[in-house]
């Protein structure tokens, strides 16, 4: 699949639909503004990429958007309509009606998403039988389809063995079965790779990737990795202090950046292209305190374009003239006048094996 | 995507993650092996061939011998017979208050570690309340004011000053269990909260749980023992407990200190079972320790 194909295939871009979302912590310290206004829109079997730096707001976004958060001292505003479903302001008891069977939700960390005392079969088929109401034998055959489906070898075998039996990407490929058995339309997978092996990283995210496309389902993926969301999505949104400061197609992300933060990210992401021994870059600075969050740009006191507006007034998301593609900067980085340097602008430096056709 | 209809072959090398946890152990097993017996003479004390505790049967303080296995006491009755019904009351008590305490404590703390919010300020503010309050004092002034004393009542205020702790170790291992994520894993595929209780946190709490049991029944045991000691426990003319042997024993050894059985032998079956019920509560500890350190 080519991001291009994909987009074209699928213009309806109303399934997801989020708007103006905010999530605000109300701490000790005053509230705290996790997910600060994000809009965006994810059409059918669309793999959106949600990148940014620890703290952005990306776990909070993705917990959001399922309706997950904590009971107390949380206010969310704003709109997430799924699939004719509003997200926002539904009790549990409607949110268990999607969760499972429409949305369901890959965690960051395969040791702890799985119960430790509970055989694996069981964990898959127990949705199963309880959601879908299949017998018990149906369910277990359908897990151990769903094990092979997930590139478990001996799944028969598997079916009876506990969770510490498993190395951490077996368990995460068990994770993404349970995720999977109620066939869901949306899957949201927050960093699904952060705890694994590099090797083993890639092997989830291709079988995520073939996965989408075998079972037609949208998909949002959380990253702070560009590699990651490279060759793997349609769209991308780049997130910094919980809003989002860029957005557009995979393609014109990389190639046409404009938002300084969004070529920090990709300067400081390592490449295999590059000569050994390159220094990496790195932002200066650290993530924003959100608590005291200053009026204009977060970024502008770590941005090296950064002029007086920025510290006064906050840009909002400003079209570049390509389809769908937006940013949040006062100087954005302009294709002409500032050319990208040669291992900064193009997919295909972020894992070139794993670019599919 | 073209060869989207072939299988997928994992191309990762499959790391077989045998069975970690070490074997139960030999020495667990004859602890387990003592509390069983224990528990068998317990249950099994009326139609065994025991004689019986109160009947004077035989000269009084005679030594050890094949009639009476481990001697008579200063008024002839069978030592070994009011051990054998001394551990029915004794195990009585220990199991019958930590029912109690896990009746009431472990509902309680689930709830509030579950629930939270409100509940929970509410229940562990009364709870730590109580805990705070030394409950043997409260014991004591409580039994020694509530004529006349009987099973059911010691097991009573015993089992009813054991629901803080019990509470407050439900509690934990609860809140520790319900922060794992797949508790939330649980939730967003749909789980009602019944279902995540029982399916998901009573199994990760039930180690917890069970080897606390085991502690309390142990405790509970040797406060029986303070209590007969100090005079506090069931009349041991009714029923000797392995505490009132004890008292007992002390009285007459001063008379008769060659017949050092008769506080030998309770003390250290009390001791040894109490023992036994500590390494086994600590061993299902560890046995059940799903630590992510062992992977």
């Amino acid at each position: 699949m080519s991001t291009e194909t994909n987009q074209n295939n699928n213009p309806d871009e109303d399934f997801l639909v989020v708007e103006n979302l905010t999530t605000t912590f109300n701490t000790a310290r005053g509230p705290l503004p996790a997910v600060g206004g994000v809009s965006f829109r994810l059409g059918h079997n669309e793999t959106l990429g949600v990148v940014g730096e620890s703290g952005s707001g990306k776990t909070v976004l993705s917990r959001t958007i399922m309706g997950l958060q904590p009971r107390t001292n949380v206010e969310v505003g704003g709109s997430v309509r799924f699939d004719g479903h509003e997200i926002v302001g539904a009790t549990e008891a409607e949110l268990r009606e999607i969760w499972g069977t429409k949305v369901a939700m890959i965690f960051q960390d395969p040791m702890t998403s799985l119960n430790p005392v509970t055989k694996i079969g069981k964990q898959i088929g127990e949705s199963l039988h309880v959601r879908l109401g299949m017998s018990k034998d149906e369910a277990k055959a359908r897990a151990i389809e769903l094990l092979t489906l997930v590139g478990i070898p001996s799944p028969e075998e598997r079916y009876e063995a506990y969770p510490t039996q498993l190395s951490g990407g077996m368990r995460q490929r068990v994770m993404i079965a349970i995720a999977l058995a109620c066939n869901p339309s949306l899957l949201l997978a927050d960093e699904p790779t952060t705890g694994l092996d590099v090797t083993i990283q890639a092997q989830i995210l291709n079988l995520l990737d073939e996965l989408q496309m075998k079972l037609q389902m949208s998909v949002i993926l959380v990253t702070h990795d560009l590699g990651v969301v490279a060759t793997r999505t349609d769209r991308i949104i780049v997130m910094y202090a919980g809003r989002v400061v860029e957005m557009g197609r995979t393609k014109d992300v990389f190639k046409d950046h404009r938002m300084p933060y969004t070529r920090a990210l990709l300067e400081s992401t390592p490449r295999v292209s590059n000569p050994s021994h390159t220094r990496l870059k790195t932002i200066p600075g650290r993530p924003p305190n959100l608590l005291k969050l200053a009026e204009g740009c977060a970024f502008a006191p770590r941005c090296s374009r950064a002029t007086e507006k920025c510290s006064q007034e906050r840009p909002n998301l400003e079209p570049t003239g390509t389809d769908g593609h937006y940013f949040a900067c006062w100087n954005p980085l302009d294709n002409q006048s500032a050319p990208v340097s040669s291992s900064t602008g193009s997919t295909k430096e972020f894992g070139e094996d794993n670019v599919r056709s | 995507m073209t060869n989207t209809e072939t299988p997928m072959i994992p191309n990762e090398i499959v790391v077989e993650h045998p069975e970690k946890r070490e074997p139960i152990g030999l020495f667990t097993w004859i602890c387990v092996g003592w509390l069983a017996i224990n528990l068998g003479v317990a249950l099994l004390t009326p139609f065994l061939p025991i004689a019986n505790p109160k009947e004077m049967i035989s000269m009084p303080s005679m030594g050890m011998s094949l009639d009476h296995l481990m001697g008579t006491d200063s008024l002839g009755r069978d030592l070994f017979a009011r051990v054998a019904w001394g551990s029915r009351i004794s195990l009585g008590v220990g199991l019958g208050a930590m029912a109690i305490g896990f009746g009431i404590g472990g509902p309680l703390g689930m709830l509030a570690a579950f629930r939270r919010g409100k509940l929970d300020v509410a229940l562990s503010s009364v709870m730590f309340t109580l805990l705070a309050f030394p409950s043997i004092i409260a014991i004591i002034s409580i039994l020694s004011m509530w004529w006349p004393r009987s099973l059911a009542k010691i097991i009573l205020v015993v089992g009813i000053s054991s629901v803080p702790l019990v509470y407050r170790v439900i509690r934990a291992a609860t809140l520790s269990a319900g922060s794992k994520e797949y508790i939330t894993a649980a939730r967003v595929l749909g789980a009602k909260d019944r279902r995540i209780v029982f399916r998901e946190l009573l199994p990760n709490v039930a180690p917890t749980g069970l080897s606390f049991l085991l502690f309390g029944v142990a405790t509970v045991i040797a406060l029986e023992g303070v209590l007969a000691f100090l005079g506090l426990s069931i009349d041991p003319n009714t029923a000797p407990s392995w505490g009132n042997l004890i008292n007992d024993a002390r009285q007459s050894l001063n008379d008769t200190p060659q017949n050092w059985p008769l506080i030998i032998f309770p003390s250290a079956i009390l001791c040894l079972f109490i023992l036994a019920l500590n390494f086994v509560g600590d061993r299902l500890r560890s046995y059940f320790d799903v630590t992510e350190v062992k992977l």
